[in-house]
Parts: C-alpha cells; structure tokens; sequence
C-alpha cells in the first residue's frame, strides 16, 4: 500500500481557511503526476503490436490518472490556489517514494512491464485502505498510515466544512476536454461540484467500499492491475463472496514481447553527445515542454490542453523508440524513458 | 530591411529533422505493389531510405545566439556587452514542436517547415523573445562539404528564409539594449530570419543521426516586404570543380548600404566547409571586388575558370575567415565592410561585386570565384510553393531587383514546364511504373506575363483546375512554373513556381470504409511511425477505437503543428470525407464513392521516354543526392588553389 504520511491528513483536518489547504492540493496533483511516469514506461516497454490487452489496460489507468491531476488542478483553481507544474521539484526522482509517502514506505522507480512491477508496485500504489478479496488474499491491516483515498476523502470533508457553496476561483480557469467524459471531468464551481470530483478520483482508484467497481460501473485502478496480475478478467460472478471473480476471459501474456529497460535509465549513463543520448534529451526537451503546457493550461489558459496533447504523442513516440534501442554497454537492456526535468539544455556545444 | 540589415544577430548550432523516408520514392505510393520491407531502413528504391520510422519533428537544437550587429557599424561577441549574446535558441514550449515535410515524392527540393516556433530565452528559461516561423520552403541547395558528406551522408546545404510573426517580447528583453534597438525598428510585430542548414546526418554516425548544423539570423522586417526571400543582391558560383562537377561557393546574398558605407556580405550558406560541422579548413586568399566590366560567365567543364585583370576591378579587401577554423560557426560566415571609400560604393551602385582569388597559373591576374548576378538582377517569387484544390486561386508576389533596387516595369515571363514522360517497370524501377508531372496542361491556370510596378512587384494570379489523378495511384500532379526576367543569369538559371494541384474530388457526406481506405491505407504505408506506434490506419477497428483523436488531428487547421495527415498533402473534400467517416464510421454498404472513380484519368500527353530538359535531369540527380542514392560525392582537395 502507498502510506500517505498521517501528517497530510492532520494538516488537512488542522486547516480553517482554504488557503491552508492550497500546498495539499498541489501535493495532490504531484502525487497523481508521479503515478504517470512509472506507468507509461511499463507501457512503452511493451513491443508495438503485442500484449494488446495488457497496454490497453494500463492505457486505460494512465488516461485516468491524466483526468485526476487536472481535476486536482481544478479543484485547487476553483479554491482560489494557483497549480505549479513548472519547476523542478514537481518530478519526483525515480526510483523513491511518491509525494506525501512515508520514508521507508513503498519506493517506485521506472521499470518494464513484468507482473512483479504490478504486483509490487501498482497494485500497491492503488490499493484501498480494505482492498475487497476477491480469491485468496491477506491484507496487513495498518492504523499507522493512510492511503491516497482517505487523503482525498479527508480533503472532501474540509471542502464540505470551511468551503462556500460557491466556490472562490476564477472560472475561466477550469480545464475541460473534449477526450473526457463531462460527467467525469467537469469544471469545478460549487463545493458540491468539488465533493463529486473528489469522489471520481477515489473511487476509480479504488473502487468503492463494497464494491471494485466505481459509480460509472468501471473496475478501479486496483483491480484493474489485479486482472494484470493474475492474467483473467474480474467479472460478475453471483456465487463469489463479493459478487466478483476474476474468473473472466485470459489476459495473455507474453513477457517476450516486453523490451527488457534498463530499470531507471538516466541521460547520465548514456555515453554523452551519442545517439541515444540525444535521443533521451529529446524525450526529456518533450517532458518539459509538457510541463510547461500544463502548468499554462492550468493557469489560465484551459485550451492549451489540446497542445498539451499533442506534446504526449511526440513524448510516446521518442519513448517507444528509446525502448527498442539497445542501451549502450549494458548487454541484454535496452534504454528506458527518464523522464527527467531538465530546462532548456545547458550543453551548447560549438 | 531583412536579415542582414542591424540590428541583426547571429546564432549556431544544431536542428533535429526527423523526417520520414518511405514517402521519398513516388513508387511506395502504390498500394497495389507495396511490400513490408519497403518499410525498413535502407538504401535503394525497394525499401524505405534512411528513416522510414521518421515523424516530421523539427527542432532547434544547441543554439546559441553567437554576436550581434548593431547599426553603427560594431560587432559584438562578448556576453558582457549585451544579455541577448550568449542565450539559448530553442523550439516551441508548451506545445508539439515544428514539422518539416517536402511537397511531393515528385517535389522534394523544396521542403518545408511548418509551424515552427522559436524562442530565445536564458538557461533559466527565461524569455528574452518568441516568435513563430512562418511556413517556408527551402531553396538554393548547394554543395557545401569539402570531405563530400563521408560521414553524414549529405553533403548539401541549402537556405529558408522567412519572417518571424506574433512576436512575444519577454520581461528579460529590456535588459538588451540591442533588442530595444531591434524593436525599435522593425516594423509589424515581425521580425526577419533567415536559415542556412547544412551536414545533416542520414548516417548513424558521430551520435548525429538526423541531426545537421544550422546558422540563423534574424534582423528587422519593413511591411511590404517578401517573406520568404532576402531582397538582397546575389553572388553565383563561376568557378567550375572538375571533382564535384560543380561550382562551390554559390548564392550568396550581400547588401550595400551607400547611406552607411557599407557592404554587408552573408556566406552562411554558401561557404565551403571541412566537414559535417562546419569546420574551415582552407586557406586560400579571398578579396572581395567591384567589377569595372559586365561579367556574365557560367563555369562549365570546358570553361571552368574565368580570369580578371586587377585594373578591371576596385579592391575592397581581404576575407578575413583563415585566423579561426571555428570562423563560420562564430560568426554565421557574414561580414560587414564599414567605412567604404566613396569610389567603392559608387562603383557598388551599378557594378558586380566579386570573389577573387590571385591566380597561380596566370601571374597577375585574379581567378575570379564568384560574381553578382549579370546587371545585377534578381527576381523572386515569394510563397512559391503551393498546395491547390480544384477552384483554389491564389495570387504570388513577384519581386524583382537590379542592384538591389525595386526594378519597375519590367516583364516577367511564366512558363510550364513541359510535361515529363511516364516510367514503366524495368531494371531502373522495379516496382511501380511512374507517371510524369506537369499534365494536364489545363489543370492549371496563370498568367503567362506580368509586369512589375513602380515598387518592382509584380502579382500572379494562380488557379487550380479540375483533374483526375494523372498520376494514378498517387493524389494530384505536381507543377512546375519557370520564370525570368528577359536576361537569364546562365550561372543560375530559371526559378519556378511549384504547385501541387490535388485531385478533383466531391466530399461524400456518409462514406463507408471502402470510400477512404486506399487513403488510409496509403498513408499507412507510407508513414510506419503511426501505424506501429499510435494507429493502424489501413485497420478501421482500430480507427474506430480510436476516433477521437483521429477526428481532434483531421481537423486542425494546416497552419496547427497537430494537422493530419502531417505532410499535409490531402486536399480539403477527401479531408472532410475521413473526418465524415470517422463520425459515423460504417464498414460496409453500397459505396457512394463519387469523383475520382467515375472520371477517366487524365493522360500524359508526351511518349515514355521522352527527353527532360536540362533543368528537369538537374532536379532528377538533386533527389538522388537528396536522398543519399549517389554513391557518394567525390572529396575536394586544395579548393581555390592553383586557378
């Protein structure tokens, strides 16, 4: 499980003006933002073509994670904060914890798609405070630490608490998309309109407390790793405990069809000025260029989200083709995204 | 006023162009004869050239903005001077970077960047200005490396020129007092720029791959003015190498400012170079010189060295390009000569400038290297590149110089290139027959003469008619428009108008998947990247699943970095079909295809085998050069040396 440091949560429950609730909302949207870097490099390391059903589910999870930052962003803008996604600190080193974890909790780093990373990893990063078992499954039950839902519900309750019912942000502010559906991604005006949002991100996280599904009847992020793991799809199953088995089709697998990444690959261990090395600046020129579209489009300017866009298929085409490339020196790997901040490159070299 | 007029600056560096290669051969166009290997790298017509997985990414990379010139004559190098020397020249942010794509398989000399932005910002990040490309075509490609390109594989460079627009002015802008003085006057929230690439790598080699040097300089821009060109005067190459069966140092642009006593001289693209990195590594003596005689040479292999008295010509002085071997890449390869005597700007007025070497086989004379255009003309066309749909018209401006002075009232004459022949299968073209370009003949329309006015312009009417795929299995024809003045200078010849008119087709309003899928199935061919990497575009379930962002790219404006399909070579009504298609996307019914099926196609008026001109076998041996199919340009020893 990703143990959120208590001591978010007792800073959200301490807070009486919303701007005290400002650093944890942006905390909010680097802990969604930092989930997306470890799942788009098991992704990109799967081989264009193959397990299909694998990519299109974490696919499926990252899209999601995408719509939980802004809709973090969002809230924070409809409060009156201002979102930065800008600067350094905002990417997390990899490998190492996820904002707002605890030291010695859960370290993530950027790896190739196996079943252990999902098993150890992922699943971990989404698990709910009392995952719903399914089969077999033994859960180390933990009072010490709270989990990104009872973070986000903590915030919802604050919201609910100190918040007007109108909302104080600037609502030209408020990033929708056409890519989203309205009813999941919605511009944040009211503190109802807050609740429900906070509620879109737990539950597709998690699931429900009775249920893997959320409201919109889709399998939470958890579960959905889980039907990675285990290679079937969890479906209905009336003669289970919970209702659901994962007793559905097979999810093939072939770990052949994944390019074996050199696990955290950074542009300091390729040979400098080589191809490879200009070809993870590029990625990396990509990934900042991102950033810097974000944090404008989460400042004010709602439409350059589409840019944004197009920015993420220049990332994933630099990054499949890194994936495909042979890392130099290390026999048997081959080169992993790194998603590291740089600003513009300092090595003019003449 | 343009690039080489102050305040201008200079920046080096590298750019990345990712292009893709599949589209290179016309041949890969037909769906009916295309094999997957023509998808992998490699040279030769049977498969996909140098970088078939290419995605049309351009980039500024490791530029840095190296001097700059101010009005007053001085040059400034140092970062103590001014905060803009020193700073960083980098690619859009915050949105996908520029794209640069060619015409056609059957154009490929005048490729293009799209919706590139630059910005010039501190290692921080911080702006210091931005300003968007606008879309420009390359021209004058010449043979710029000395070692014949070993390494990289390309050994040409060539030139873009256009004007920077939407300028954004950063906080940080204040701080220079040259770009208070650029502000100042340039005119229209534009700036000028100019780009000479060169050493671009199809080779993997050097850790350069896809990379090339490129040398940049931007100056004020006067409303008015062309935006693809400099309308400067211009030296032409005279000096014939038997090795390269060539000339070196070939259209380079100059201006003479009698006001300032100044001759301003740009050899950023024309200089030659060491190497891949523009490195100098010759040392010969180069003066530069007025004429006091009309010169009208071209070096030919018979002719290959033209002589000069020094009687005949007003000494202006030395290059001084030797002390460094860095030289180029410092200073972009332009220099100013200030403080000119009277009887040398008088003499600049109405006579040729030259580069001159002394001659080591006639004692006393001068070989002459280069020379101003004969009468010192010059005439462009500016956006002479063209993308038409049947019924599109446009109209392109002339602009015609003599002596770097508006010409008035002088005719322009416009001529179509004759029709070239169809190719069928033989040894020479394994895999598709090739059909020739520039037919129908009334598939367009201009105006054959046109005069230019008191400002030396002159407006073109340009129109575009309906044909029916004269080419078969590939969309539309390509054009090619010659036009000159009554001189021609025979050391440059013609330049051209190039159009690619698209085929006459009517938009289906409720297409099935059989109305679209030889589009789709063709770009699927012909760009692997997408296929392999984002959607399978000949798989209409997987357009389906993914529509979305297939309806979001389709409909982007051309002039959004984003467009579909990225060579931007699709005509508005087949556009508008896929997007109706992926609205509603229905796999079968009757097709109601219309257009281009029911239409019989045009047919090439002249036989297989039919001799080119001269200028058409010239741009035949520049693609295979462009393309790397030469085997290899011979090296240059001793340049300039024992003439």
């Amino acid at each position: 499980m990703l143990k959120i440091d208590s001591k978010f949560i007792q800073k959200v429950q301490q807070s009486e003006e919303l701007e005290e609730l400002y650093p944890l909302l942006q905390n909010a949207i680097e802990l969604e933002h930092s989930t997306i870097p470890p799942y788009l490099t098991a992704m990109f390391s799967i081989k264009p073509g193959k397990n299909l059903e694998d990519r299109k589910i974490i696919h499926s999870i990252v899209i999601e994670e995408m719509m939980h930052m802004t809709i973090a962003a969002n809230i924070l803008n409809a409060l009156g904060g201002q979102p930065y996604i800008s600067n350094s600190d905002f990417v997390p080193e990899y490998p190492g914890p996820l904002p707002m974890g605890i030291g010695n909790g859960l370290i993530v780093g950027l790896e190739k798609y196996s079943k252990a990373c999902v098993k150890n990893v992922f699943m971990e990063i989404e698990e709910p405070e009392n995952p719903l078992v399914f089969k077999s499954f033994s859960l180390a039950a933990t009072q010490d630490f709270s989990t990104i839902g009872q973070f986000y519900l903590a915030l919802q309750q604050k919201i609910e608490e100190i918040a007007p019912i109108e909302l104080p942000g600037d609502k030209s502010k408020q990033v929708t998309s056409a890519f989203f559906d309205p009813a999941l991604l919605f511009p944040i005006y009211t503190r109802h309109d807050a609740v429900n949002a906070i509620n879109i991100i737990v539950e597709q996280g998690e699931g429900t407390s009775i249920s893997p599904l959320d409201q919109d009847g889709e399998i939470a992020h958890y579960y959905r790793f889980e039907e990675l793991f285990k290679g079937k799809k969890l479906i209905k199953d009336d003669t289970a405990p919970n209702g659901f088995s994962f007793s559905g089709p097979d999810i093939p697998f072939n770990p052949d069809d994944v390019y074996p990444l050199f696990p955290n690959t950074k542009i300091a261990m390729l040979p400098t000025g080589s191809e490879e090395w200009n070809r993870m600046k590029q990625f990396n020129t990509s990934y900042f260029s991102l950033l810097q579209g974000l944090h404008k489009t989460f400042n004010g300017d709602p439409a350059g989200l589409d840019n944004t866009i197009g920015i993420m298929y220049d990332l994933k085409l630099t990054a499949e083709k890194l994936c495909a490339t042979p890392f130099p020196g290390k026999e048997g790997y081959t080169i992993g995204p790194s998603f590291e901040y740089i600003t513009v490159p300092s090595e003019i070299a003449v | 006023m343009s690039y080489l007029h102050a305040p201008r600056l200079v920046f080096t560096g590298d750019f990345l162009s990712d292009v893709s290669t599949v589209n290179n051969d016309t041949a890969h166009y037909n769906n009916a004869t295309f094999k997957p290997n023509f998808q992998e790298p490699g040279k030769g017509a049977t498969n996909g050239w140098w970088n078939p997985e290419g995605g049309a990414v351009f980039d500024f990379q490791n530029c840095a903005v190296r001097q700059i010139f101010l009005p007053d004559g001085t040059t400034q190098a140092d970062s103590s001077q001014d905060i803009i020397i020193g700073q960083l020249v980098v690619g859009a942010e915050g949105r996908p970077t520029g794209k640069m794509v060619d015409l056609d398989p059957d154009a490929q000399m005048v490729s293009a960047l799209w919706c590139v932005q630059l910005r010039i910002c501190t290692a921080q990040n911080e702006l210091l200005f931005k300003g968007d490309i606008k879309t420009t075509c390359f021209r004058d490609l010449q043979l710029r490396q000395l070692d014949g390109g070993k390494s990289n594989g390309q050994p040409l460079g060539a030139t873009w020129n256009s004007t920077l627009t939407n300028i954004t002015w950063g906080e940080l802008a204040d701080s220079s007092p040259f770009l208070k003085q650029l502000r100042a006057t340039t005119q229209g929230d534009k700036l000028s720029i100019n780009l000479n690439p060169f050493g671009y790598y199809y080779a993997h080699n050097d850790g350069r791959f896809s990379l090339g040097r490129i040398i940049g300089s931007i100056g004020p821009y006067f409303e008015g003015e062309p935006t693809t060109f400099a309308p400067y005067r211009r030296l032409y190459g005279i000096n014939y190498n038997s090795g390269i069966r060539s000339t070196y140092l070939n259209n380079t642009n100059f201006l003479v400012e009698a006001d300032n006593k100044r001759l301003s001289i740009d050899f950023g693209a024309s200089f030659p170079v060491a190497n891949s990195i523009g490195t100098i590594n010759f040392n010969q003596t180069l003066i530069l010189a007025v004429s006091k005689i009309p010169l009208n040479y071209a070096a030919t292999k018979d002719a290959p060295v033209f002589y000069i008295s020094p009687n005949d010509v007003t000494e202006i002085g030395p290059l001084n390009y030797q002390s460094d071997p860095d030289w180029l890449n410092q200073t972009g390869g332009i220099v100013s000569f200030n403080n000119l005597s009277d009887e040398t700007i008088n003499a600049l007025a109405d006579n040729q400038l030259l580069v001159l070497t002394p001659s080591a086989a006639q004692t006393g004379q001068y070989a002459i290297i280069a020379r101003e255009s004969v009468d010192g003309l010059f005439v462009r066309a500016d956006d002479f590149v063209q993308r038409l749909d049947d019924g599109d018209s446009v109209e392109i401006d002339f602009y015609a110089f003599q002596w770097g002075k508006p010409l008035a009232n002088n005719v322009i004459t416009l001529t179509l290139e004759a029709p070239t022949p169809d190719t069928p299968i033989g040894p020479q073209n394994p895999i598709s027959e090739l059909y020739g370009n520039n037919y129908p003949i009334d598939g367009i329309t201009f105006q054959s003469q046109i005069t230019t006015c008191e400002k030396g312009t002159a407006k073109m009417l340009l129109t575009g008619n309906a044909i029916h795929s004269p080419r078969h299995y590939i969309d539309g024809q390509v054009y090619t428009i010659d036009y000159q003045l009554n001189t021609v200078d025979p050391a440059f010849g013609t330049e051209s108008v190039v159009l690619h008119l698209r085929d006459y087709f009517e938009v289906i309003e409720k297409p099935v998947w059989s109305d679209i899928s030889d589009m789709m199935i063709q770009y699927s061919n012909l760009y692997p990247i997408m296929s392999k990497y984002v959607v399978n575009l000949s798989d209409p379930e997987d357009l389906i699943q993914k529509k979305n962002i297939l309806i979001f790219a389709f409909s982007r404006p051309m002039e959004d970095t984003m467009h579909m399909p990225v060579t931007r070579d699709l005509s508005a009504p087949k556009r508008q079909t896929i997007l109706n298609w992926l609205k509603d996307p229905v796999l079968t019914r009757t097709s109601s295809l219309k257009g281009i099926a029911e239409k019989p196609k045009s047919e090439n008026p002249v036989a297989v085998g039919t001799a080119l001109s001269e200028k058409q076998m010239k741009y035949k041996e520049a693609v295979k050069a462009k393309n790397g199919s030469f085997p290899g340009f011979p090296k240059t020893d001793n340049l300039f040396e024992n003439l």
